[in-house]
């Protein structure tokens, strides 16, 4: 147990995590120089593309140190961003230290202070690694006051390097050494921790697994404490490039089980395994599950697409355990599927590979929140959806999920991003100075104020330089509203939302705007409203065409005009009718693409 | 029973209009007795052509371009060799500039009981615009000689929504074009197709055609105008100022009645089936002489296509298309979206119901090409 040790990678998107992770792995020589694909642990294409890490994945590694002793690694990947950060939390559980990633000229960011502190959480021992040292913009001495400002770590223990040169890379390696070796008692019953889990068609759930105490091995009967399910070990062992076959696991390792579960469902990343027989009396601490807090219904572009759409979220749900995803309706969109995620990025990553791995085109309804209501008669409702949002008249109180909003910033956009939190129903918000010229912001908005245009305008008042992060804290009073949009006095379902009153207005009457520019013409003139109950609250119109006939049909050429119909048909299909109005696609999508900013 | 219609169509213009996408050439130095001796052998080849034709149109291109002697032997030639019943209605299409009493006398003599006058506009400035060889003067004069020739109906084709053009130069056209003895009216908006000099026009910038609502309101004026001067709009672009002036021939196209088609580009339709001849002179001639049919294309209608044309074609109509008659011949019923669509253009006002039968309103008849199709599909 004394040589091994088990550590994962903090760091920012874009502070080269990835990149430092491939070297680390290709110094250990767990794979050849020729077989080396970049960023092996980031095997989705998706991730590859985005620069982040989605699923966490494992790897163990064989190094032999300075002081001529074998160690075994055990690198134990994080996902790097606040949607995730219950799975950053599992990983972090599973290691002893970690490689806080600095970029030698960006600096420390939102993103890396936040997963600090869940580090700190858990005793973690931590190295700063300051990297991109080879960039002509790298300032290391400033970053590591920054560190030490920041990040409260001792600058001095920084390990400097450039994983794109590879540069540095055996100091890492040396620091990782120095990291202590994983405690437990080998001899205790077994609790291990599930901090990763991947559907395998042929073997069904593969477990990742953190031994903390005890020891487990093949055909042994194992226990699930928060499922409270029992199975039969089948196979047990390392995780390398390829797995590695073992009879047993024991205190301190990290590794893989395969136990015959059949779905991802039916496991609960975060629990603890022990013996089914004289098991240990209680789970590990920590344990928390995994939430939806943003939902949304995703609708097929076409109808005749719904039964593809239900088997790649089936698929797509095998691998991914956070997501939640039920049947809904929309007279205007046909069949589709209410879904939940972690956060915006949660919901963007699934869309994207929905349309990627599954070729599925959709439209998404605008992003909801969940919302609590208290009835007059004093029952509870819990509302994500505004189709299922009750008479106004029988609601006591609503509540709305408030976030703790953590956002960094060079001090010269104070004043700007101080009043975009206001705009966007800021309770408080209070700044403080983390080193010269550098401030973070701590501002308590509502979780569903951050889904409509929150990043863009703070990326544009921010000019790209501001980082953000937040948790949720609390739910609070709140004063929402249904809006409807109406098109020719049809509602729409699809594009009805659930809003702050005061925000009502506006956001109907961009909603009316975008529909009006992006529906076209007809032969009678259509009023799209945004409404309230029965008042309406915003309005635009569409003229109608006034002439499309043919002036002459004449010398009995009708071959003509039957590509009229020709063209209907083929517009039809690209259409969704509400009421007797063709809505086209584009319309939904200009309508609905913007409300959720994906690009963070 | 109403009979099928004969359309002839003769390709030759002393002058190509630009805004014209017809299949037409300069007659130049040919010699039309070869063209007519074609049409003839094409009549032949068509001789198995089995219902009864009660109107013949002469249309083109110029047929006014035809000397009396060669229009004679045609008519004779095709009286030969095809099922033509005797009263059969015989329309002619005539420039003005082909217009004195020479001919006018010759074609009465003829039997042409319809004349179409090819006049476009009664202003000197719109008519240099088109192209057109004539002057208002001379268009005058030629709508006088043939109201005064004694022909059944006299028609005139105007055509409107040139640049510049406002209502009062317009409304001064429809005037100076319905004069008492002018009974019938085309009114065609001027429309840029492409492969025309006009379209080329366009491209460069130098041409620019007036927009929707415009159209809509010169449309709308149009209607109103007539309507005020005793002609009713019995389609889209055509107005008669009693009942038995309306074409007979042309309602046969709307009212899908069958129709053979001779002559270079001309289309046919049996009921049941469409055919167009080859579009080029040199092509169709060459097929005649090789005894082959003449044809480019065919194509067998359903009963969905044949459906679905009848509201194309029955919308441009104030009568309309009676649903019933869809469903008992076609077994066509408009889809519950079109039934939704129908509710929402009836109370538009562009369409009204008549029992089974829904009939486009003036409004209605302005984007009568969309409404078809919506409710078609």
């Amino acid at each position: 147990m004394d040589q091994i040790r088990n550590f994962c990678i903090i760091a920012h998107i874009d502070h080269g995590k990835s990149t430092l992770a491939d070297r680390i792995i290709q110094a250990c020589g767990a794979v050849s120089d020729r077989d080396f694909r970049d960023q092996i642990l980031d095997s989705m294409d998706i991730e590859r593309e985005r620069g982040i890490t989605i699923k966490s994945n494992t790897i163990t590694l064989d190094y032999e140190a300075r002081d001529g002793r074998k160690y075994r690694l055990n690198l134990i990947d994080t996902p790097g961003h606040v949607d995730f950060s219950h799975e950053v939390r599992r990983s972090l559980m599973s290691c002893e230290g970690a490689l806080v990633v600095v970029d030698a000229a960006q600096g420390v960011e939102a993103q890396t202070v936040a997963n600090l502190y869940i580090a700190l959480e858990y005793n973690l021992e931590m190295i700063p690694v300051i990297n991109k040292i080879d960039l002509p913009a790298a300032d290391p001495e400033r970053v590591r006051e920054e560190i030490d400002a920041d990040l409260g770590l001792d600058p001095f223990t920084a390990v400097l390097c450039s994983a794109k040169k590879g540069i540095g890379i055996d100091d890492v390696l040396e620091a990782i050494v120095r990291l202590p070796a994983p405690r437990g008692d080998p001899e205790a019953p077994l609790r291990a921790l599930i901090f990763d889990a991947h559907y395998d068609p042929y073997r069904g759930v593969i477990l990742y697994c953190r031994i903390m105490e005890g020891r487990v091995h093949t055909r042994q009967k194992v226990h699930f404490m928060y499922t409270d399910a029992e199975y039969q070990v089948e196979e047990l062992g390392f995780v390398r490039l390829k797995p590695e076959k073992r009879e047993q696991l024991e205190a301190g390792d990290v590794g893989y089980i395969v136990c015959g579960i059949k779905t991802i469902r039916d496991i609960h990343i975060g629990d603890t395994m022990t013996w089914a027989e004289k098991g240990a009396s209680a789970p590990l601490p920590g344990y928390k599950e995994a939430k939806p807090v943003v939902f949304s219904s995703l609708y097929p572009m076409s109808r005749d697409d719904y039964e593809d759409l239900a088997r790649a979220l089936e698929k797509l749900a095998i691998n991914d355990a956070a997501l939640t995803y039920e049947k809904d309706t929309s007279a205007a969109l046909g069949f589709g599927f209410r879904c939940g995620f972690l956060g915006l990025l949660h919901l963007d990553v699934v869309q994207e590979r929905l349309s990627r791995e599954f070729d599925q085109s959709l439209l998404l309804t605008a992003p909801s929140v969940l919302y609590k209501l208290t009835l007059n008669d004093g029952s509870e409702l819990d509302v994500d959806n505004p189709s299922y949002f009750p008479d106004p008249s029988t609601i006591r109180e609503i509540r709305e999920p408030y976030i703790r909003a953590a956002i960094i910033i060079p001090e010269e956009f104070l004043g700007q991003v101080m009043e975009l939190c206001r705009e966007h129903r800021a309770d408080e918000t209070v700044f403080g100075y983390l080193s010269v010229g550098r401030i973070e912001v701590k501002s308590e908005l509502p979780l569903g104020e951050v889904l409509f245009d929150y990043y863009d305008k703070l990326k544009n008042v921010t000019r790209g330089y501001g980082s953000f992060d937040y948790e949720i804290i609390d739910y609070r009073p709140s004063d929402i509203v249904k809006v409807d949009i109406l098109v020719n006095r049809e509602k729409v379902d699809a594009l009805a939302q659930l809003v702050h009153r005061d925000k009502a207005r506006p956001r109907a009457l961009r909603y009316c705007e975008r529909l009006a520019e992006s529906i076209p013409r007809q032969q009678f003139k259509i009023p799209i409203q945004g409404a309230i109950g029965g008042t309406i609250i915003a309005r635009s119109t569409i003229n109608a065409f006034r002439k499309d006939v043919t002036a002459k049909c004449y010398g009995g050429d009708i071959t003509r005009k039957r590509k009229l119909l020709e063209k209907q048909k083929a517009g039809k299909k690209k259409m969704k009718t509400v009421g007797s109005v063709d809505i086209p696609q584009e319309a939904f999508l200009a309508v609905l693409r913007n409300d959720a900013d994906k690009k963070k | 029973m109403e009979g099928a219609g004969l359309y002839l169509h003769c390709p030759f213009c002393s002058f190509v209009c630009p805004y014209c996408d017809f299949a037409v050439r300069r007659l130049g130095d040919r010699d039309l007795g070869g063209f007519v001796a074609t049409i003839l052998r094409e009549a032949e080849l068509r001789a198995d052509w089995p219902e009864a034709i009660d109107s013949i149109y002469l249309g083109g291109g110029t047929p006014s371009l035809l000397p009396p002697a060669e229009l004679e032997r045609l008519l004779g030639g095709l009286r030969a060799r095809l099922p033509i019943v005797p009263g059969a209605v015989l329309h002619l299409e005539a420039n003005p500039e082909d217009v004195d009493d020479e001919a006018l006398g010759a074609w009465r003599d003829l039997g042409v009981r319809f004349l179409s006058l090819g006049v476009q506009s009664l202003d000197d400035r719109a008519l240099r615009f088109l192209g057109r060889r004539h002057d208002a003067r001379g268009a005058r004069q030629a709508i006088a000689r043939a109201v005064a020739a004694g022909f059944e109906v006299v028609s005139v084709d105007l055509i409107f929504g040139l640049p510049d053009q406002d209502r009062a130069r317009w409304l001064a056209d429809i005037e100076a074009a319905t004069p008492p003895g002018v009974d019938h009216l085309s009114c065609y908006q001027l429309t840029v197709k492409p492969g025309t000099l006009f379209s080329r026009r366009v491209e460069l910038g130098r041409l620019a055609e007036i927009g929707d609502e415009e159209q809509g309101r010169f449309f709308a004026f149009t209607h109103e105008v007539l309507e005020a001067r005793g002609f009713e709009a019995y389609e889209v672009s055509n107005f008669a100022r009693r009942p038995d002036a309306r074409s007979r021939h042309n309602r046969k196209y709307w009212r899908q009645v069958p129709y053979l088609g001779l002559g270079p580009a001309a289309h046919s339709f049996t009921g049941r089936e469409r055919f167009w001849n080859e579009a080029e002179e040199g092509a169709w001639t060459a097929a005649i002489q090789a005894d082959r049919l003449p044809e480019a294309g065919r194509e067998r209608l359903e009963d969905l296509d044949l459906a679905q044309e009848a509201l194309l074609l029955g919308l441009r109509c104030p009568e309309g298309v009676d649903l019933a008659r869809l469903e008992s011949r076609w077994s066509f019923r408009p889809s519950a979206r079109a039934l939704a669509r129908l509710e929402t253009f009836v109370t538009a006002g562009l369409l009204e119901h008549e029992g089974t039968r829904i009939k486009p309103s003036r409004r209605g008849l302005a984007v009568a090409d969309s409404i078809a199709a919506d409710l078609a599909c």
